[in-house]
């Protein structure tokens, strides 16, 4: 037997093994990988950067638990950016699971910020079902589309950044942290391209080429793409965190997946495979 | 990280965390018994999300409060139960229609101008930059790949001359951006696994801070 036919009958818990392995060791003694800033990155920095102080971003938690690799790291430094030049943030979500990331992702941003407080510099309205019909009606009366109450049950009237968000264009701009649908497409479609809005998305991997030609045409004025731009915005922001010590790992991954990408298309044509069968 | 619970938590995330990822390695009970547990309690988280987040307010404080109007979306919903009595059973058919008309109308009034209007217009790209060399190349690929693209869905015309060079052109073009695709789908599921492996690694074994 041949050595392209032994890999020919390679077993795939062998490859599972060589990532595990690939990756536990990147991320127990990380190299150190140099991290550039796309500049997809750098716009959506840029926009809450310029935004002035007292302004109120919306941030739309379209996502699950199973993205928070990706996502939650966007979520935490886009607040940690905010809340250092006194940007006011409201989170909210189509996905069921919108207000518990965005709880925990205060919880883990607020022990930083002791003079920001809950209801005046960030309020997290939670999940609300209906899917996109819940974003015109955030247009045009947000209170009644979110029942009078946030994530907590506190009534909407006892919370003082509430009193200035009667409708979703009162944001100065949008975040949209995406994974599927709905997601930047319906913000974009029933909301910012309406009524002028500046929207940017934190999208995971799998998404990013859908909202590529949605930042090509301008709809979206900036994209962070999955744990990669999560990476560059801990950089941006001078707080290196989980997606920063994640890339390491990621690109031995990824530089393993190639290996046996190459080597399988090696094996392919030494076997004669690629030859047309009459 | 987003997990920070107490041990017993971490521990009972990290069993069935590496219960799911057994099954790679071969089908088993443990396997399936955390599947079908995951399964029953999304069911339940969604349920109890929709039944207080919006059915408990609209039916308990909404209409008693004086909003009556939302009794019609509660007996619109409620007619589709009416499948499960066969002599009623047609009432469901009016709340599918209701839904299928009101979906297609609000998807479609305002997808054309987002979706599909702003879209073409940004392929209307000047084939020569003066900002940059580059520019130009990134122009010329957009507008060539959404015409090659375009042709290559033409099939009213033999795929011969410029519409086979065209046609052609569009298939390089759609390999391409399948490619991308998938190398970002692997991202995306490296990602996931990475996410468990810090977890593991992390906030259960302790190994890596």
């Amino acid at each position: 037997m041949s050595f392209w036919e032994k890999m020919e009958r390679l077993d795939r818990r062998v490859i599972y093994v060589l990532l595990i392995a690939a990756v536990a060791f990147a991320l127990i003694k990380p190299v150190g990988l140099a991290i550039t800033i796309s500049k997809e990155t750098q716009a959506t920095y840029d926009l809450f950067d310029g935004l002035p102080p007292g302004s109120i971003v919306w941030i739309g938690c379209e996502y699950g638990a199973s993205n928070i690799t990706e996502l939650q790291p966007i979520l935490t430094c886009v607040l940690r950016q905010g809340l250092a030049k006194d940007l006011r943030f409201i989170t909210g979500g189509m996905w069921a699971q919108a207000g518990n990331l965005a709880e925990s992702a205060w919880e883990d941003v607020s022990a930083d910020f002791p003079d920001k407080q809950y209801g005046i510099d960030f309020v997290n309205v939670g999940y609300r079902p209906g899917g996109e019909r819940l974003l015109p009606a955030l247009v045009a009366d947000a209170h009644e589309a979110l029942m009078g109450r946030d994530n907590r049950g506190t009534s909407l009237d006892d919370l003082p950044l509430m009193q200035e968000f009667k409708s979703l264009t009162d944001a100065a701009a949008i975040l949209v942290l995406v994974s599927g649908t709905p997601g930047e497409k319906e913000y974009i479609r029933l909301v910012t391209d309406q009524h002028g809005i500046p929207i940017v998305a934190g999208a995971v991997s799998v998404s990013v080429p859908e909202a590529m030609p949605l930042l090509n045409s301008g709809q979206l004025k900036g994209l962070v793409m999955g744990m990669a731009g999560a990476a560059e915005y801990e950089v941006l922001i001078g707080k290196p965190g989980s997606a920063v010590a994640g890339m390491d790992a990621q690109s031995f991954a990824h530089v393993l997946i190639i290996l046996f990408i190459v080597l399988g298309n090696l094996g392919h044509i030494a076997l004669g495979k690629h030859k047309k069968k009459a | 990280m987003f997990v920070q619970g107490s041990a017993l938590q971490n521990w009972i995330i990290a069993i069935f965390t590496l219960a799911l990822f057994s099954v790679a390695f071969k089908e088993n009970p443990l396997y399936r018994f955390v599947e079908h547990l995951y399964v029953g309690m999304a069911a339940a988280y969604g349920i109890c999300l929709t039944w207080f987040n919006y059915g408990y307010p609209v039916l308990f404080q909404r209409i008693p409060g004086g909003k009556a109007h939302y009794i019609i979306p509660v007996i619109i919903g409620l007619m589709m139960y009416t499948r499960y009595f066969k002599p009623i059973a047609w009432l469901s058919r009016f709340t599918m229609s209701f839904l299928l008309g009101v979906g297609a109308g609000f998807v479609l009034s305002t997808t054309f101008r987002s979706l599909v209007l702003l879209q073409v217009t940004a392929t209307f790209l000047p084939l020569w930059s003066s900002q940059s060399f580059a520019q130009t190349i990134n122009n010329l690929i957009i507008v060539c790949g959404v015409a090659g693209t375009l042709i290559y869905f033409f099939f009213t015309a033999k795929r011969k001359g410029v519409i086979g060079v065209g046609a052609q052109f569009g298939k390089w073009v759609m390999m391409v951006a399948f490619g991308t695709a998938f190398g970002n789908t692997v991202m995306a599921r490296v990602s996931l696994f990475l996410g468990r492996m810090q977890f593991l690694l992390g906030d259960w074994l302790k190994i890596i801070n």
